[in-house]
């Protein structure tokens, strides 16, 4: 089987670095581009950060296309961890990737293009607020045609919020986009908040990268510590969620992951804006659009992803050698 | 006879509809216009269809040049909505020869980045002028904003300021056909044109005027014609007499003749959330949002001068034509 052409939309952000890198440790994925939107971070920083992590995945010839800066809409939030920034040599210490000329939503209207033209369409991992993909849907017909699935973390069902009491950070950013891109007809698996809550990786988890790894698991690692991710009262143990690593994963070990269909939407308007409302029931007249992740199975999850990472070498041109 | 002054360079976003396509007809005659390109939305009819009628309208002025960039399928949030005056192909009860030239390859948003960001370089900005839904040019805003740069104004038809809507009570049409887009334009900060309802409604084509467009005879004095009859709303109660507002050309006639339009300054927001208001646009007429007056609203039109403007350029384009 040959392997699954994948662009990876994303706002890095420490989880989105999970994701990129479980995609390189991945032959089963194809991974033709890499593109960036506000998000975590300013669209500097977040292009500056998937450089840096594509260059630490050793996937330096992977095109990165920078999107948009701020969302369709709504006033400009960024995310909780914003204050990490961009990261520097400390935390990633490799040359960050340059991104192309090219933007990101004009490579994500031709690779989609292209895939209905090929027979052969791409999927699309949405790890960020949806704005490039709602810029490129919207374009041509053929866009959402040449798109296979998108897998978006997003959503908050019965978690509830992160960034607010009634939205994770992904669907408040740019709830327009969010709301455009569900409607667009393009088939979608969603991991909600409840979802990657269901996986925590734990300090044992965080020292079995440091131990087996190299460069890259090392600073994921590194990066992971950098932000204290856990929530104890909430979780009800201690650890913290790779939330974005979790659509690589599904699309690697779609076993690990319960699902149920639903009808899914984005408020767009009024005081809960950015919530994301499912119907598994039929009660509503909308059709299911949606699979939507219920259950995760942790450890086995956990467990494939860190000997991924841990899997992948040091990248060439590292700035940093690999200390015991 | 050749422009005392160097042409104003303009790219057209537009989604005919006949309006649209009388505008067309008027900019292509027009040589104190540089036409750089066409970029078609959404609108009145599907993309497939104004894409269409836009290079029919170009053939049948022996536009064969300009090209015609296919834009934006769909609104960028909302369902579309279709107009209501242009009957189900967009061009009346016209039967026009199918378009001989396809759309060119680009993209009209890639067009509007690539030409605008040009434009800023060369320090030679041009002037967008809108006719249907903003779509195009919004989304071309969000992949880019430093295209703003390359943008010397935006004279655009939509909107209704001082007087009701007309897909709604609240809403003019191409605003109300993608309410979040016409946010980004109208936030932007952009220099604007606002030609509106207010505007259109005082351009009635009326039967006097409708004659003197068909005393120009050819295919073009024929066409705008029939269009106009088309157009016409049979509705004199409301309009005040026989005839339709004739939207689109009131755009490029404002290039031409600025001195035939009164305008008001204004900050305009877009209502996105309102049930009964989606679409309306609210102009801050005393600065009490704090906002910057950017947009200049169109609050009275000279019709006849506009309608004889018309007429004097369609008897040029005839000319051309058959020249």
């Amino acid at each position: 089987m040959s392997a699954l052409p994948l662009i990876i939309d994303t706002d890095p952000g420490v989880d989105d670095a999970g994701a990129i890198l479980l995609a390189a440790a991945s032959p089963e994925l194809d991974l033709l581009a890499v593109t960036a939107v506000a998000g975590n971070v300013p669209l500097d920083a977040v292009v500056a950060n998937a450089g840096r992590v594509l260059a630490l995945a050793g996937l330096a010839a992977v095109p990165l296309h920078a999107g948009a800066g701020q969302p369709l809409v709504r006033r400009q939030v960024f995310g909780r961890h914003s204050a990490l920034g961009a990261f520097g040599d400390d935390l990633v210490p490799v040359r960050p990737v340059a991104p192309r000329r090219r933007g990101a939503v004009e490579a994500l209207v031709d690779a989609a293009i292209g895939g209905v033209e090929r027979g052969r369409p791409v999927t699309i991992c949405a790890l960020g607020p949806l704005t490039n993909l709602a810029l490129a849907l919207v374009q041509d017909a053929r866009v959402a045609a040449g798109i296979a699935r998108i897998v978006v973390m997003g959503g908050a069902l019965s978690a509830l919020g992160n960034r607010a009491p009634w939205a994770d950070f992904n669907m408040l950013a740019d709830p327009h986009a969010a709301a455009s891109v569900v409607r667009a007809g393009v088939p979608l698996t969603l991991l909600p908040l409840e979802a990657t809550f269901q996986a925590l990786l734990t300090e044992a988890d965080l020292q079995r990268l440091e131990r087996e790894g190299a460069l890259p698991a090392r600073v994921f690692a590194r990066l992971f510590r950098a932000s204290d991710r856990g929530d104890p009262v909430r979780f009800g143990r201690p650890g913290g969620p790779v939330h974005d690593a979790l659509t690589v994963a599904w699309l690697l070990w779609p076993e690990l992951f319960r699902t149920r269909d639903a009808a899914i939407g984005v408020a767009t308007a009024g005081e809960v804006q950015g919530h994301l409302h499912a119907d598994f029931h039929g009660v509503g007249d909308r059709p299911v659009n949606a699979s939507v992740v219920r259950v995760v199975d942790e450890r086995p999850l956990l467990d494939r992803l860190i000997a991924r990472l841990c899997a992948l070498p040091d990248p060439a041109g590292a700035l940093e050698a690999v200390a015991s | 006879m050749a422009p005392a002054v160097q042409p104003r360079r303009i790219i057209i976003d537009c989604d005919p509809g006949i309006d649209d396509a009388i505008a067309l007809l008027l900019a292509f005659a027009s040589p104190e216009l540089e036409l750089r390109g066409i970029t078609v939305v959404s609108g009145n009819v599907s993309i497939d269809l104004t894409v269409r009628n836009t290079l029919q309208i170009c053939a049948l002025a022996g536009e064969s040049g300009v090209a015609v960039h296919a834009g934006c399928h769909r609104p960028l949030v909302r369902e579309p909505i279709r107009g209501l005056f242009s009957g189900p192909t967009g061009l009346g009860k016209l039967d026009l020869t199918a378009p001989t030239r396809p759309p060119a390859g680009r993209h009209a948003v890639a067009f509007l980045v690539e030409a605008l960001t040009a434009a800023a370089e060369e320090g030679a900005p041009i002037t967008v002028c809108t006719m249907g839904p903003l779509t195009n040019l919004a989304v071309a805003l969000r992949i880019n904003p430093k295209i703003a740069a390359g943008i010397e104004r935006v004279v655009m038809m939509g909107g209704a300021y001082q007087v009701p809507g007309n897909r709604t009570p609240a809403a003019e049409f191409n605003i109300l056909a993608d309410p979040h887009a016409a946010h980004i334009v109208f936030s932007s900060g952009l220099p604007i044109t606002a030609i509106g309802l207010d505007a259109s409604h005082q351009a009635l084509s009326t039967p006097e005027r409708v004659a003197m467009i068909e005393a120009v005879g050819g295919a073009l004095g024929r066409t705008v014609g029939d269009l106009l009859r088309f157009w016409d709303r049979g509705d004199p109660a409301r309009f005040a007499g026989p005839g339709g507002p004739l939207h689109d050309p009131l755009v490029i006639a404002h290039l031409l003749r600025p001195q035939a339009f009164a305008t008001r300054a204004a900050a305009v927001a877009v209502e996105l959330e309102g049930a009964l208001t989606l679409g309306q646009t609210v102009p801050d007429w005393y600065g009490q949002t704090g906002a910057a007056a950017s947009v200049d609203v169109v609050t009275e039109v000279d019709a006849d001068a506009f309608y004889g403007l018309l007429a004097e350029r369609l008897a040029a384009g005839r000319r051309r034509v058959v020249a």
